[in-house]
């Protein structure tokens, strides 16, 4: 009898020690992948009049029967800048879907409404959804700037247009990548690729710039409208450094590092650099300056903003806009 | 008196005996092999595939063993195959089969180099019977074996390169006896760019307490060997089991007795820079049963309980013998729009599919119509439930006869917390009507049945409700002297949905393919046999195979095939 009893007790033993995984689940949900699909609360805002300056990020709430790729599209009413967020996730909140203010590119948003559409790609015959924000109060840019043309021209800044060009800031028609006004060119000059620059300067001395170049970017927007092109115009920046400090530069003796941007198309198109990378040409060698070669942000007295093309190719014209230098990353608008 | 430990040479080296009288040993086996085959299916859905596809082959493959001295013993087996209609040297094909030493080293340790089969339990390391067969006919087993055989699945055996060795101890107290084996293989070579050099290597460790009482360790590992490739990345899997079996005789009558396996895996993959792998999957099992035999009445009952755990990966006992995720060799594509054709019967008897000739470390494709509840035998990954075997045994009549039904349930839910539940039953016998005739000559009746069941409840997307039916049988008759008229069917019923896993190459279901089911799939076969002897056999058959679709969008074909089998062993 003893052996049939630890012949019991083992087996008992052995099943007791059962395993239990009720709560998981193997592989993705066959709700997600195969379930119906209903919004159960639609995706709104939690504020309807977002003064970003003040108040912060706007979230977004919602509910959805399951798991499904979700898109926010957020476009200005005056300025046409867009931003998009996307998601996964059954339940939208201020976790995965905010706004901080920004576009996805220029043109910024301004103080302006904003449509908001909520799309499900996965999910033929989804509604969308729809709802309006207003902007009080814009984000606060994190970073240096240079200028953004809203304030007119510094006593220090310099100009050049061809005879044939009209160049100065203009605003007040919405045509801002960010704010009201922006500076722009337009002319034709069928001799010379040059057609026209600003030279910005601090009001004395440099720009207050951090001494390290390394993690500091230089943004500017810039709208190329006639004469477009890889091959048919360009901005030629200078970016000239007081390397012996006594508030002057001379050409000959100092660093002045250029960069050229050509333009691709007809929108706003946002120019981002890394100040180090100046000191490299686009195949990676040292470029030649005359001052002593290292690049330094601090010593930095003016930025030239030069506008060039083609002479063959008729009217040019472009904007810039929004000057402005950002720590560890680009600048997002 | 101290602990006295005797050897055993004489259960390690069997042949030794035999090698002393000989240097020198032929052995061989020789065969004939042709096939006619014929597709049938709808001219207006394909109109492109040739309908006829005839080959075959001879072979011979000479086994030489030399024995230099007593306790060693060298084995080669080389193979010629000539293609039908290869005249005059076009296509023949010159391999070594086989090349193993295996001796006795110190009159201690056995030993064995090259080429060797090994098989350890249904959890570490075992080649399970692939789909298709519950208690099948001698018409079919006939080609089936020589599949077997060309793929060496002798029994539940991988063939494998390396070593083994093995010894056991025996002892005069407290316990009889201690066996211990190990073994080294090379699973692949590396390609000295992505692909490392991986190893497999494992052993047993056997306590033998008494005739009632044995208590064993199994370990089976997987490992890359580092430095064989730039690359960092290894892949480990370990398999350590412990296994328990008891008996306790009650009388003459009645024999209790208790098995039990129970063990960790533990995968691993190091310095792998794909997001998807896994750092590490540990996942732990058991299997336990009591057993009843009533040895005078020749009947054997088994019940027990098992819990896989949902992450056991074990390839050495998980590696399927076809791989579903490719279309067979015969046929491969069918229709007007060249579509794959799927494995089916005809192809696992003919051997026509992809078959597997070394461990998987992922858990290959199947087909849910086919077996849903076990698709990587009995290690299948995330099963729990009780099981119940009885089988008879009998000199005459009904010789041999069993029953087998599980009832099992997944552990974790696949794709929702809903888990499948499984209903698993296997019956057959093999009846020698002659024995109730009394005549000499033999009137075999096979007959299987196996059934199975899939449900999963839930929403209208998580259902799953898939029943499938088998029937195995066959006729033997001998009709005259050492000839046999043969005759056989297997009809399979399939009917339902599916979810079937998508895993990575990491063993994550990623995502599950929605299949629906609703087909007849039939091979009936007939054919003469004559034995020249009990290993030299002459037969021929003709089979017809056919799936038949409900579902009107699926395709229904047919194949046919008209073989000659000469074999010969000596």
């Amino acid at each position: 009898m003893n052996t049939r009893y630890a012949f019991l007790l083992s087996l008992l033993l052995i099943l007791s020690c059962r395993k239990d995984d009720k709560d998981m689940i193997d592989g993705p949900d066959l709700n997600d992948l195969f379930g119906p699909f209903t919004v159960i609360q639609p995706v709104t805002p939690d504020r309807s009049v977002v003064n970003f300056a003040a108040d912060g990020p706007v979230g977004f709430n919602g509910e959805l029967s399951k798991n499904t790729d979700w898109e926010i599209k957020l476009v200005g009413a005056s300025t046409g800048a867009r931003r998009s967020i996307t998601g996964f996730d059954r339940v939208i909140s201020a976790e995965n879907g905010t706004w901080n203010g920004g576009a996805a590119s220029f043109p910024a948003f301004g103080l302006e409404q904003v449509y908001m559409e909520v799309h499900f790609p996965n999910e033929p015959g989804a509604p969308i959804i729809r709802d309006t924000l207003t902007i009080t109060g814009l984000k606060n840019d994190e970073g240096i700037l240079i200028t953004g043309f809203e304030n007119g021209t510094g006593p220090r800044w310099s100009f050049f247009n061809q005879t044939t060009v009209t160049g100065g800031i203009v605003c007040g028609n919405g045509q801002a990548a960010k704010g009201n006004c922006y500076y722009s060119w337009n002319g034709t000059v069928g001799w010379d690729w040059a057609i026209g620059s600003v030279m910005v300067k601090p009001d004395s001395g440099t720009f207050n710039l951090p001494a390290s170049a390394s993690n500091l970017y230089f943004n500017m927007a810039f709208k190329a409208i006639q004469n477009v092109g890889p091959t048919n115009s360009f901005m030629l920046f200078w970016f000239d450094e007081d390397d012996d400090g006594d508030g002057v530069f001379e050409e000959n003796t100092e660093d002045r590092y250029t960069h050229e941007h050509w333009s691709t198309g007809t929108d706003w198109d946002l120019i981002s650099l890394k100040y180090a990378d100046l000191q490299f040409d686009e195949d990676g060698n040292p470029v030649t300056v005359n001052g002593n070669g290292l690049p330094e942000p601090a010593k930095l007295v003016s930025i030239n903003v030069f506008f060039l093309a083609n002479p063959g190719n008729g009217n040019a014209r472009a904007y810039a806009d929004h000057l402005i230098f950002t720590l560890d990353q680009p600048y997002t608008p | 008196m101290g602990k006295k430990i005797i050897l055993i040479v004489s259960l390690l080296v069997p042949f030794l005996g035999w090698a002393q009288r000989q240097k020198f040993q032929i052995n061989g086996a020789a065969r004939g092999y042709y096939f006619v085959n014929r597709l049938e299916i709808d001219p207006e859905l394909d109109s492109i595939t040739t309908r006829k596809a005839n080959y075959g082959h001879t072979l011979f493959d000479m086994g030489v063993s030399v024995f230099p001295n007593e306790s060693t013993e060298v084995e080669g087996i080389f193979r010629i195959r000539n293609e039908l209609g290869g005249f005059w040297g076009g296509g023949v094909a010159f391999d070594v089969r086989q090349l193993t030493l295996r001796g006795v080293a110190g009159k201690v340790v056995r030993y064995e180099l090259g080429d060797i089969d090994l098989s350890m339990t249904p959890y570490t390391l075992q080649n399970f019977q692939e789909e298709g067969v519950v208690n099948e006919a001698d018409v079919f087993a006939l080609r089936r074996d020589v599949v077997h055989y060309d793929m060496f699945y002798q029994n539940d055996t991988w063939r494998m390169q390396g070593a083994q060795t093995s010894f056991g101890l025996s002892f005069d107290k407290f316990i009889k006896g201690l066996d211990v084996s190990s073994f080294l293989t090379r699973q692949r070579p590396t390609d000295g760019i992505r692909q490392p050099e991986r190893l497999f290597g494992g052993g047993t460790l056997t306590l033998i307490q008494s005739d009632r009482l044995q208590l064993g360790l199994n370990s089976v590992n997987i490992f890359d060997l580092q430095r064989t490739i730039p690359d960092s990345i290894q892949y480990k899997n370990n398999v350590h089991t412990g296994i328990l079996k008891f008996n306790q005789p009650l009388n003459e009558k009645i024999k209790l007795g208790l098995e039990a396996e129970g063990g960790i895996s533990n995968a691993r993959y190091v310095n792998y820079r794909d997001p998807k792998a896994p750092e590490k999957r540990n996942e732990w099992f058991y299997d336990a049963a009591a057993k009843l035999d009533l040895p005078t009445t020749g009947i054997s009952i088994t019940g027990g309980y098992k819990d896989i755990g949902a992450d056991f990966l074990s390839p050495g006992a998980q590696t399927k013998r076809i791989n579903f995720g490719r279309f067979p060799g015969l046929f491969q594509q069918i229709t007007n729009n060249a579509s794959g054709r799927p494995a089916s019967y005809t192809d696992f008897i003919s051997g026509a599919t992809d078959n597997s000739y070394r461990i998987s470390e992922q858990l290959m494709p199947y087909v849910a119509a086919y077996t849903y509840s076990n698709p990587y035998g009995l290690a299948t990954p995330n099963r729990r439930g009780a099981y119940l075997k009885a089988e008879r045994l009998d000199s005459t009549g009904f010789r041999k006869s069993f029953l087998q039904a599980a009832l099992l349930t997944e552990s974790r839910g696949t794709g929702t917390l809903e888990k499948k539940r499984f209903l698993l039953i296997e019956t057959g016998t093999d009846w020698y009507v002659n024995d109730h005739l009394g005549w000499k000559k033999d009137i075999k009746l096979d007959v299987g049945l196996r059934y199975e069941l899939t449900r999963r409840g839930g929403q209208e997307f998580e259902q799953i409700n898939l029943g499938s039916m088998m029937v195995d049988a066959g006729l033997s008759l001998e009709v005259v002297d050492n000839l046999d008229l043969m005759g056989g069917l297997k009809l399979w019923r399939a009917k339902g949905n599916a979810l079937i896993d998508l895993r990575n190459r990491y063993n994550t279901i990623e995502n599950f393919d929605i299949v629906d089911y609703d087909f007849w799939e039939n091979a009936y076969a007939g054919g003469v046999r004559y034995r020249f002897n009990p290993r030299n056999a002459l037969s021929a058959q003709y089979q017809v195979f056919n799936i038949r679709h409900l579902d009107a969008s699926e395709t229904d074909y047919g194949i046919s095939q008209f073989t000659i089998l000469f074999s010969l062993a000596f």
